[in-house]
């Protein structure tokens, strides 16, 4: 196996060792060793101070992380010194992490979750399950392994590279695409929960429902739905079987 | 979920522990998903129906949840494995309150002891900072290792604490819990809502978004 795809294979477990110092940097380090294997025979000083900066502070998307080993190992390569290697280190961090975040946790993320929520209210639950993880994992998976070459392809320039690729345009596509489905997800799925219910029943439920989305909404970062979700069924709790 | 045998119990926590441990740090392929982990935990417990009800409901509030960065989200992973033993072999009307009950309460201790090993971590480094500096590959592995071996005892951890809320919380099911039934859909509806406009902002999205609850609220109306 070639120094690269056992650094692809690292990546997966990039976030491995994720803390507040150094972020993603020790798995950055961990993924980058295989790769500057060859380094170590050809140049060895240049290889130990290669393997200080791989496992430096970093921080970006985990899916993204390939494209900024692969510049930065070819970097390392290619002799280029040591102060603009960290410089694009630091370069890369924020707008990987934006792409990262926008295209896959906002994006590719709850859009697939939503077809899958739509098919589970079709009644396909277990069908629905194994297309969103085939569906996912083969979009996580593509990018990883372009982002590796890309990466170690463009050296110093991944960042005309990032620009000119389908990053971009992907992260504002599938944002709609995401609000569509998770949208048309909703009402389809409480249906499915309260179908045959009641009236009064789902009245109270669409109540309830919007009087934490309005706290949620005003005070968000205290009244988080996890929070509100226990108060109300404390609530529910007591309420109901004081009256029972 | 009387009458499990040994072997259901820890084929539960081995499925638990692998859900936690792929929230972030390996393989991350999505099995952390409520929806996925809360199925396959019905099906090893023999009740597809309660897993998929508990697993659809508690991703609802995951959807809430934009997992970016440094931020400290809930752990709904383990937490959906463990409310699954909470509903199964009950009406899911009566069960899926107490069930999430014991999701949220373990979601959010899992959320703490990701805080805790993240500390943890950082402490492993400042120990190790000279054979950092010296570009030691040995000194990188052994923290990645430690680290991955931090999030597994986590998530063992975790899971055995939520089934262990399940256990507690099981007896008390009864037909007399439907309200919270009722609120556990109602908070689930608002979180994912809630998750929905913050994504959506004030662009383009907010648009489809609306677009979309038209066109799911049309066919509940129609069919």
């Amino acid at each position: 196996m070639t120094g690269r795809w056992r650094a692809f294979l690292r990546l997966f477990a990039v976030q491995g060792a994720w803390n507040y110092e150094r972020m993603l940097g020790v798995g950055m380090g961990y993924a980058a060793e295989p790769m500057l294997e060859d380094l170590k025979s050809a140049d060895p000083g240049r290889h130990a101070e290669a393997v200080v900066r791989s496992a430096e502070f970093f921080n970006c998307h985990p899916y993204l992380a390939g494209l900024a080993l692969g510049a930065m190992v070819r970097a390392e390569y290619d002799g280029v010194p040591g102060p603009q290697i960290l410089r694009l280190r630091t370069a890369l961090s924020s707008p990987l992490g934006a792409l990262g975040d926008q295209i896959f946790w906002a994006g590719v993320l709850p859009s697939l979750l939503g077809a899958a929520l739509v098919l589970v209210a079709f009644g396909h639950g277990l069908w629905a399950i194994g297309l969103f993880l085939a569906l996912y994992n083969l979009c996580r998976l593509v990018t990883a392994v372009w982002g590796i070459q890309a990466g170690a392809a463009s050296g110093m320039q991944v960042g005309s590279r990032i620009t000119g690729s389908w990053l971009a345009g992907t992260a504002e596509r599938i944002g709609s695409a995401a609000g569509f489905l998770v949208g048309l997800a909703v009402p389809m799925i409480i249906a499915w929960f309260l179908g045959g219910s009641d009236t009064r029943f789902i009245a109270a439920v669409l109540g309830v429902a919007g009087v934490t989305l309005g706290l949620t909404r005003r005070y968000g970062t205290v009244l988080t739905s996890l929070r509100l979700g226990l108060a109300a069924l404390l609530l529910a709790l007591l309420f109901f079987r004081g009256l029972a | 979920m009387h009458g499990l045998s040994l072997s259901t119990l820890a084929t539960l926590l081995g499925w638990g522990t692998l859900v936690g441990m792929d929230l972030v740090s390996v393989p991350q392929m999505m099995i952390a998903r409520p929806l996925v982990a809360g199925s396959v935990a019905g099906l090893i417990l023999g009740d597809p129906e309660a897993g998929l009800r508990v697993g659809v409901l508690m991703e609802l509030f995951a959807l809430d949840v934009l997992a970016v960065g440094a931020v400290r989200y809930p752990d709904y992973g383990p937490a959906t494995v463990a409310a699954v033993l909470a509903a199964v072999g009950q009406r899911w009307q009566v069960a899926l309150g107490p069930a999430v009950a014991v999701a949220l309460l373990t979601a959010a201790a899992g959320g703490w002891s990701m805080r805790f090993i993240r500390h943890a971590n950082a402490r492993s480094i400042q120990a190790r900072s000279a054979a950092l500096s010296a570009g030691e590959s040995t000194a990188i592995r052994t923290l990645q290792y430690l680290g991955l071996a931090r999030d597994l005892a986590r998530s063992v951890l975790l899971t055995t604490l939520g089934l262990l809320l399940a256990r507690l919380a099981s007896p008390l099911v009864g037909p007399r819990l439907w309200p919270m039934a009722l609120a556990a859909i109602a908070v689930g509806l608002a979180a994912v809502l809630d998750g929905a406009l913050r994504s959506a902002g004030q662009g383009k999205r907010l648009y489809w978004l609306a677009a979309g609850l038209t066109a799911g609220t049309l066919w509940v109306l129609i069919r």
